[in-house]
């Protein structure tokens, strides 16, 4: 490595520094790749299921790449930027993420996780928490469930997720608000430690 | 369990993809990026880069043409990458309580709970509930008196609750909303936990515990995994602590290594005097968050026992609450081994 004089210490870089470092030499891109595609997979894979999560997380890789020359390099952490390209990406699968949170809301069976539930030997279904949350997320407005979902999933604080999504921060807490709000409702007279699974035995 | 927790745990089981999960993606992205780099670049580094992707394929290579330095196979944190990661002499203060802290956590009578069995875990924690409707606020604090058992072994869903609401506590400058009384009383006994997504790095249970590093390095190293180009990394790793002291029962040299790593933390301050969610004063170490409160660790300054800990607010405009309102607390009140746990309440 040192033939380019660069050392080990730039995978310590911060993200714009990368992103800078890329606009001349596109290799370093993967580096960006490396550093957040693992947790926005995760991510999109909660929300669309892993088949749609895959076009997805390519889409968002291939646009942030060929947008860093627009990157606004004074945020050394480019997290908020991928994960706004992200949400602009699910935005274009709307129906099916809305269709199958319905579909869990009233099967308690999740299309979006059942390749994943091999954990144990049993089949569990969702418990009435989880279907209650699912209606709810699914009459939201998309916006609402964007900044919802960035905050409780993405484990962004409100400043991020404003950057993210392009509004203003009163913006996301009031989306937020009133998400959360709407989400009290539905869970309303749910103690929700009383609620088992049902154990399917398959 | 407020509605924002509830909605974490939702399809928490999806894990985190590896590597080889990301290829398709991958893939996509390198060739945007090699064919950017045959129509850019000079003939030279254009040969190179392709011949090496050539050679290995994929990100590794890529990064290799490039010059960074990738780790390949070695996630962050874990023994074959050393990472550098901050480090800080503390104030004289913070390594007294936290040596002694250590030093009598040596010396405790220990357990040795048995696969099969139960550790139960009796505490007290107030946290803040924020109903935030449209007409405006609504903070209150909720306190709850806790008794867990949670298996030697294992998810947090195998785990039982029992719970005692006592009376709420109101913010300053928020009445405290009706539905802020309801619900009080016992619960249970009840499942621990729906569902537990919880990363293997963040687990708590004695069969995990018990097999963390016992060195102050290793612990230091275990506080941090996947935190390396986190921002928040420090906040993150100072919350892992308490993640690792509350209702979990660590050995006495891993809970040794646990308060020496803590020490290592940059930005830990001393708080001479502090008490805990049931009013045991303190000695405690502390860690500034950028919301303007304070997470405090309380010790009791005879025994130098871990008694709970404490959210304090230091910055009123950035907490949104006058200074010194505590927002958080927990006390632990007892560890105990048992072979049982009751049965739950199916409904």
């Amino acid at each position: 490595m040192s033939e380019n004089g660069r050392t080990a210490t730039e995978a310590e870089a911060d993200d714009a520094s990368l992103i800078a470092r890329s606009r001349h030499e596109p290799e370093v891109f993967a580096e960006v790749f490396r550093r957040y595609a693992p947790q926005i997979k995760r991510y999109v894979t909660r929300r669309l299921g892993p088949d749609a999560a895959e076009d997805v997380v390519a889409d968002t890789f291939l646009l942030a790449f060929r947008q860093r020359d627009r990157y606004d390099l004074s945020q050394p952490n480019a997290r908020p930027w991928l994960y706004g390209i992200a949400t602009n990406r699910i935005g274009r699968h709307r129906r099916g993420e809305v269709r199958m949170l319905r579909a869990l809301a009233r099967t308690g069976a999740d299309p979006v996780t059942e390749s994943f539930t091999d954990r144990s030997d049993e089949r569990v279904s969702a418990g009435a928490v989880s279907r209650r949350l699912a209606d709810a997320l699914a009459s939201l407005p998309s916006s609402h469930r964007d900044a919802l979902l960035l905050v409780a999933w993405g484990g962004f604080g409100y400043a991020d997720a404003a950057q993210a999504l392009g509004v203003p921060i009163g913006t996301v807490r009031s989306r937020l608000n009133r998400a959360r709000t709407k989400l009290r409702k539905e869970l309303g007279g749910v103690d929700p430690t009383s609620i088992s699974e049902e154990v399917l035995h398959g | 369990m407020d509605e924002m927790t509830q909605l974490s745990l939702l399809r928490a089981e999806v894990p985190e993809p590896d590597p080889s999960d990301l290829r398709a993606e991958e893939r996509r992205l390198m060739a945007a990026i090699t064919g950017t780099a045959r129509s850019a670049a000079p003939l030279r580094s254009r040969r190179r880069v392709f011949v090496r992707l050539g050679v290995a394929g994929g990100l590794a290579a890529a990064a290799v043409a490039a010059g960074v330095a990738v780790s390949v196979g070695s996630g962050p944190g874990s023994p074959q990458s050393p990472v550098v990661l901050p480090s800080a002499v503390a104030p004289a203060a913070v390594t007294r309580t936290l040596d002694r802290a250590a030093e009598a956590a040596l010396h405790q009578p220990e357990l040795h709970p048995r696969q099969g069995q139960f550790l139960v875990f009796r505490s007290q924690e107030m946290e803040e509930v924020d109903s935030g409707s449209d007409r405006g606020a609504t903070r209150y604090l909720t306190n709850t008196r806790r008794t867990v058992w949670k298996p030697v072994a294992g998810l947090d869903t195998k785990g039982v609750l029992e719970e005692e609401v006592l009376p709420p506590t109101a913010l300053p400058g928020s009445p405290l909303p009706p539905e802020a009384r309801e619900g009080l009383g016992e619960h249970g006994p009840d499942r621990l936990a729906e569902s537990d997504g919880r990363a293997d790095h963040l687990r708590n249970d004695y069969a995990y515990t018990s097999r963390l590093p016992t060195d102050t390095e290793g612990m230091r190293q275990h506080l941090y995994i996947g935190l390396q180009n986190d921002p928040g990394k420090t906040i993150a790793a100072w919350q892992r602590v308490g993640g690792l002291l509350t209702e979990a029962y660590l050995p006495a040299a891993q809970r040794a290594a646990l308060f020496r790593a803590a020490a290592t933390i940059p930005g830990v301050e001393a708080v001479a005097s502090a008490k805990d969610a049931v009013g045991r004063e303190g000695a405690a170490v502390a860690l500034t968050d950028t919301e303007g409160t304070r997470q405090e660790y309380i010790f009791d300054r005879r025994t130098h026992a871990y008694l709970g800990a404490r959210t304090v607010v230091v910055d009123a405009a950035a907490a949104g609450l006058p200074k010194g309102t505590v927002t958080e607390a927990t006390a632990q009140l007892g560890v105990q081994v048992s072979d049982t746990a009751p049965a739950i309440k199916e409904n």
